[in-house]
This record gives structure tokens, C-alpha cells and sequence, in this order.
């Protein structure tokens, strides 16, 4: 085993938005060498009970940037410890682990993009795809006086969805916020927009 | 939806699509390790007819044997990064959900308890007839069994 000269990466964070999940940490540079990086985690069960199991990113391990997706190595709710190294040849860094766990319900969540579209009379809103843990809270009301809200709960995502056939001249407006049941947690809602039967959308 | 409902006892935050991913992705390998074919540790028996107040005991029950008694030993073990890599998932989720249960332990609940935990001793009894690395095989193998089962509690 080389002997740890290389030193070892610094800096590690985590950002995540909309569960996904980007390990980020300072490049180690030696002049004219490619240095690979190895990116390890372990959940909270095994921090608890086998601190000693470490499991290889599944994309980082090895990469050649200082950073690593590791969205598809957090699939439980817990905290999970990660760590990296450097390695040039033999020789390899000693590890650097990030000082705080990291826990997918911290991740930061975004309104959703959303297109609201006239299909004749009926109103029609497209959502972005953010994936299979995302639903998605849609209200949507007749801007009138008095009017009420009604809520919907899509789950298919990318796909045109029907919410209501609208009655000619009543401007019809929506917003929407995403919902992430693994987490409990939704976004903000997003911008209202509006829409009416021969009018043009109306931004608020 | 996406929530547990064991009876009075509800577990949010686990996604049971990703449970059994983890488990699809390792199955053939870890089934291939089971060269007992003959016994089933999870028989129908245990798992037939529990009802909704009776399965929060059992599955709390049979959740702490898998974590304390199944995975601890098995992982040690599993060299193969894709079976650890799926262990991880399932023991963090099954950690997630066990601690999230909390059975009553009110006195006129003992009859229904004492229902899951005969249930409970029939599987670890199983178990405990097999030398322990077969039977920690042979029971993370089974871990498709337990997810069916769970999955009917599943909203």
C-alpha cells in the first residue's frame, strides 16, 4: 500500500437541490499529473453498528473532477457519512471525511418549472420531470371574486394534464409546489401564472 | 400515499420502490448462495392472516432480528460492493421504519402481542436450526418475502 504522501482533499460539501445530490471538495494539484479521487459513504445503521464498512460511490470511485453525484448512493433517510482520497499511481492521500452527515431531507427544494396551455377550453398545465420521488400540489381558481381553490395532487411528470374546462372570458390562474414524500417536505409554491380562453397568459 | 399504516402504527419517509431495487439488484446472487432449498424461514404460517393491530408487533419483531441478528453478520461478509451497496439501503430503511414503530404496550394489547410474538419465535426457531451463516443467507434471500408482506401495509 503506497504510502500517503498525496494530501488528502479538503473542503468536502454537499449540495443538493430537488434530491439530488452533488459531493463537492478541493482539488489536490500536483504540476502535470492526473490525480483520481475515490468517494466512499456508510448510512447511520452502519456508522452504528460496522463503522468499519465503507461502500464504494457508485460514481465516484474513482473520478478525475472534485466532485461526485452521489444521489444514487443515498437511498435512506438517514445520515450517511462520506469520504475521499486522492490517489496518483501508488501513492494515496489519507482520507477526508466530511465534518457533518449528510441527510437528503436538508435538501433544498425549488418550484417546479411549469407551461399552463389552453387546449380549446380546457385548461392544461405540463410539469417538469424531477423524477420518481417527486408529486406534485396543483391549485388552480377562477380569478373572480369569492372564487375557490381547487388542489390537485399529479404524480405523472412531463406529461399534459387536464385540471378544469374553462368558461370563455374568465381568466383562469395556477401554481404549483412540488411535494417529496421520502423527505415530508414540499417547495415553495411557484409564480402564479393565468391564463383565459381568446386572451393571451397573463403574468401577474 | 408512499406511507406505512401497520395497524395504529404509521412510518413516512421510505420510499418501498427503492427497497426493493436494492433487493432486485443483489437477488440472483444471494439466492445462488442459499444451497438449502428445503426450508423456508419466512412460511406462510407466520406471515398468513396477521391482522392490522397484530402487524406492527410482528414487524417490529422481525425488522430488530434482521437488523441485529442478519445484516450485522451478513455484511461483514459480502466482499461483492453491489450486495453491500444494496444491503445499505435495506438496513438504513429497515432502521428508518423500526424506529419509527412504536406498538402499544397497553395490557389489553398483551393477547394480540403475545399472537406476534408465537409468530415472531416460529421464524427464529427456523432460523436457529440452521448453522448461523445459512441461516443469515438463506434469511437475507427471503428479504423479497418480507417486502410482499410489507407491501400490503404500504399506501
Amino acid at each position: 500500500d503506497g504510502v500517503a504522501i498525496l494530501p488528502a482533499p479538503q473542503n468536502l460539501s454537499v449540495h443538493s437541490t430537488n434530491m439530488k445530490h452533488l459531493l463537492m471538495w478541493s482539488p489536490v494539484v500536483v504540476p502535470g499529473e492526473i490525480i483520481h479521487y475515490f468517494v466512499e459513504y456508510q448510512g447511520e445503521y452502519e456508522s452504528l453498528y460496522m463503522s468499519h464498512i465503507w461502500i464504494p460511490s457508485s460514481w465516484g470511485s474513482p473520478t478525475e473532477d472534485p466532485e461526485c453525484d452521489i444521489t444514487d448512493d443515498i437511498t435512506a433517510t438517514v445520515p450517511y457519512n462520506l469520504r475521499v482520497r486522492a490517489s496518483l499511481g501508488s501513492q494515496t492521500s489519507a482520507w477526508s471525511t466530511l465534518q457533518h452527515p449528510f441527510n437528503r431531507n436538508s435538501t433544498i427544494l425549488t418550484p417546479p418549472v411549469m407551461e399552463v396551455t389552453k387546449d380549446g377550453f380546457h385548461l392544461v398545465i405540463k410539469l417538469e420531470d424531477l423524477g420518481p420521488q417527486f408529486e406534485f400540489l396543483v391549485a388552480y381558481w377562477r380569478r373572480e371574486p369569492g372564487a375557490k381553490e381547487h388542489v390537485k395532487v399529479v404524480r405523472s411528470r412531463g406529461i399534459p394534464v387536464h385540471l378544469e374546462t374553462m368558461e370563455p372570458g374568465v381568466p383562469y390562474c395556477v401554481k404549483v409546489q412540488t411535494l417529496v414524500k421520502a423527505i415530508g417536505r414540499h417547495s415553495p409554491f411557484s409564480q402564479v401564472e393565468c391564463v383565459r380562453v381568446q386572451g393571451e397568459t397573463l403574468p401577474l | 400515499g408512499q406511507e406505512f399504516q401497520f395497524g395504529p402504527c404509521r412510518v413516512e419517509g421510505v420510499v418501498l420502490q427503492e427497497l426493493w431495487e436494492a433487493f432486485w439488484a443483489v437477488k440472483d446472487i444471494v439466492q445462488a448462495k442459499d444451497n438449502i432449498t428445503s426450508v423456508r424461514l419466512l412460511r406462510k404460517e407466520i406471515l398468513q392472516n396477521v391482522s392490522d393491530v397484530e402487524s406492527c408487533y410482528l414487524i417490529r419483531a422481525l425488522l430488530k432480528f434482521y437488523l441485529n441478528t442478519i445484516f450485522k453478520g451478513y455484511l461483514g461478509k459480502a466482499a461483492d460492493s453491489r450486495i453491500r451497496k444494496s444491503f445499505s439501503t435495506l438496513a438504513n430503511n429497515f432502521f428508518v421504519i423500526a424506529s419509527k414503530l412504536q406498538p402499544s404496550q397497553e395490557n389489553d394489547m398483551f393477547s394480540i402481542s403475545e399472537s406476534a410474538r408465537r409468530r415472531f419465535l416460529l421464524f427464529q426457531r427456523a432460523f436457529k436450526q440452521l448453522d448461523i451463516q445459512s441461516a443469515q443467507t438463506k434469511a437475507f434471500g427471503e428479504v423479497d418475502i418480507l417486502l410482499t408482506w410489507m407491501e400490503k401495509f404500504y399506501q
